[in-house]
């Protein structure tokens, strides 16, 4: 299956600081991949060059075949490609319906997924009229997660899903990740190696800014010394 | 059967309308009734007020216009600042435009009432593209210090000799002569009248966009714009819209000044006026919408009574209850009894549950 989406050598500056200086990632089609790395090696900045919200300044990010760079947030995110943020980046002053509607990029996209996502994330069904900011952290992030699921998208990107959770709760999300994998693609940011490696197929490990290693998952699980060298986990 | 069913459904949307504003109808029909009982209290005839006859029914009507014109005008404010989150610091030049274009319109160009109005919504838009120009470009305190600076040269402008002909320059604009049936001075009631119901309806109206899905994404773009544009909104066009909105209704607010004031003076372009919208938003409460409403009465009645009583102090009275209003009322009026209504809620909820009461709600 060829790849959905492809990062070539991307290069990302913030201000005046040159956050990624090659990056690349191919994603194929209906795979979960995983970014690794430690704490500011560039694996959220990746995730947002794909959007545009920091893009690069050179490279190219392709998406199923056509070139993505250079173009505005909103018509990235048109094209297909569902974003979960880090820190449960939902809307608090919106209801969890609100918060479900606001993802619609066609009318009735919610009605038609309303059973999908109330069956991956029941807690959210009994919820549905309290505002976001009643909600637990792991509500939170079922929210987040399921917002990204209303639209039709080829590509999901999930920053860190199990940030911050109870056990339970990291299940629970790794159950759905799994689910909503067969519809979508996903790139996936884990800091949780665990997590990273029950869920994903393939994985690419950015260290200061560059991609420096990537491959299968079962290869790496097994490859002590690259775990330890680059994610320091023995 | 069409139409039995039409009907029936107008009545149960009737019906809703009116168990959802029956505290909104309450205060409509206080409010007509406000000058008669102060007629009344005054020991005169009912007809006084209608008769237009100076006492304190007049003065009451006259005070109560000014917290319309006021309340309008936070309202356009809490749009752009407490639901959009854009912070301008130049807000008080969509009044401004509003107050002198109404002015120069009817006593220079003598245009009648609905050409002005026809004007002022021209206005409105094009001082809303003026300020959506720097839009895409700026973000913050940045956009806060143009906006102060485009209305900073509009106040210069209106302040100038060269155009001192229309605008009165430093002085103010005054002679404008305003329609009879909207005279403040021989028609007060019918000025009052009018300013309740465009109050009302700019309530309603700004109500119903906030609950709309464009409404929806103004607030999550104040919450997070980033957020919103990952969803795939071009979050421009939603902060154009509120500008827009929120610009033809402070336009509107000047109009209504125009034709209550005897003067329109080159203050309500300036910075401080802006300052009274943001402080008029705090009192009553932040995104709230209905804030704007209570903390406009709120705003002037307590100018007008501490004014009354201290004359000299009252300034500085009043920053002080300012400034403990803003300590002790964070969220403003409105905001911290939506916030206690929310936690006594949740409270009565947990106590029905503990005793068994009730079924954890669904």
């Amino acid at each position: 299956m060829g790849n959905l989406l492809e990062i070539r050598d991307i290069h990302t500056f913030i201000g005046q600081f040159h956050i990624l200086q090659g990056v690349t990632v191919e994603v194929p089609e209906g795979s979960i991949v995983a970014l690794l790395g430690r704490n500011g090696a560039g694996k959220t900045t990746t995730l947002k060059s794909v959007l545009g919200l920091t893009p690069p300044r050179r490279g190219q990010v392709i998406l199923d075949g056509q070139a993505i760079h250079g173009r505005r947030s909103f018509d990235i995110a048109a094209m297909g490609i569902g974003f979960v943020p880090e820190h449960r980046a939902i809307f608090r002053d919106l209801s969890v319906a609100e918060n479900l509607k606001i993802a619609e990029r066609k009318k009735g996209d919610f009605e038609r997924k309303e059973e999908m996502i109330f069956g991956l994330f029941p807690d959210l069904k009994r919820l549905i009229k309290l505002p976001g900011t009643n909600l637990s952290g792991g509500q939170q992030q079922m929210l987040a997660v399921a917002r990204a699921l209303v639209p039709d998208n080829k590509l999901l990107l999930i920053d860190e899903p199990s940030e911050g959770l109870a056990p339970v709760i990291i299940e629970q999300m790794m159950v759905a990740i799994k689910k909503l994998s067969a519809e979508s693609t996903v790139l996936l940011v884990e800091q949780n190696f665990i997590v990273a490696s029950k869920l994903a197929e393939r994985y690419v490990i950015i260290e200061e800014g560059k991609s420096v290693k990537q491959g299968l998952m079962a290869d790496l699980v097994n490859d002590k010394e690259t775990i330890h060298r680059y994610l320091g986990a023995a | 059967m069409q139409t039995s069913i039409s009907t029936s459904a107008q009545r149960n949307g009737l019906a809703a309308f009116l168990k959802r504003n029956g505290s909104l109808i309450a205060i409509v029909l206080i409010m007509i009734a406000l000058p008669f009982v102060v007629a009344l209290l005054d020991g005169r005839p009912f007809s006084d007020v209608l008769a237009n006859e100076t006492g304190n029914a007049k003065f009451v009507q006259g005070l109560m216009i000014e917290i319309f014109i006021l309340a309008i005008y936070a309202i356009s404010y809490d749009l752009i600042l407490g639901i959009t989150g854009l912070l301008s610091f130049g807000h008080a030049m969509f009044f401004a435009v509003g107050a002198y274009g109404t002015g120069i319109m009817l006593k220079n160009l003598e245009w009648g009432i609905l050409p002005t109005l026809g004007g002022i919504f021209v206005l409105g838009v094009l001082q809303a593209l003026l300020f959506a120009v720097v839009l895409p470009r700026v973000k913050g305190i940045t956009f806060a210090l143009v906006t102060l600076g485009l209305a900073s040269v509009f106040q210069i402008v209106v302040q100038s000799n060269e155009v001192g002909e229309y605008t009165g320059a430093d002085v103010g604009l005054q002679g404008v002569i305003p329609p009879d049936f909207l005279n403040t001075s021989t028609e007060r009631f019918h000025l009052y009248l009018i300013g309740l119901a465009l109050t009302v309806v700019i309530y309603l109206v700004y109500r119903r966009f906030v609950d709309s899905p464009t409404g929806r994404v103004c607030v999550a773009i104040r919450e997070n714009e980033d957020r919103a544009l990952m969803l795939g909104y071009n979050t421009f066009y939603f902060k154009l819209a509120a500008l827009i909105v929120s610009s033809i209704t402070a336009a509107l607010a000047g109009t209504l000044h125009t034709l209550h004031q005897p003067i329109v003076s080159p203050n309500v372009a300036s910075l401080s006026y802006t300052v009274l919208a943001l402080l008029i938003i705090l009192i009553g409460g932040m995104g709230t919408l209905s804030g704007a409403m209570i903390g406009a009465a709120v705003f002037r009645l307590l100018e007008y009574f501490l004014d009354k009583q201290f004359s000299e102090n009252a300034s500085f009275i009043l920053g002080l209850i300012y400034v403990l209003l803003v300590m002790f009322v964070p969220y403003g009026i409105v905001g911290t009894w939506q916030v206690k209504r929310l936690q006594i809620q949740q409270g009565r909820a947990r106590l029905y549950e503990a005793l068994g009461l009730r079924k954890k709600p669904n």
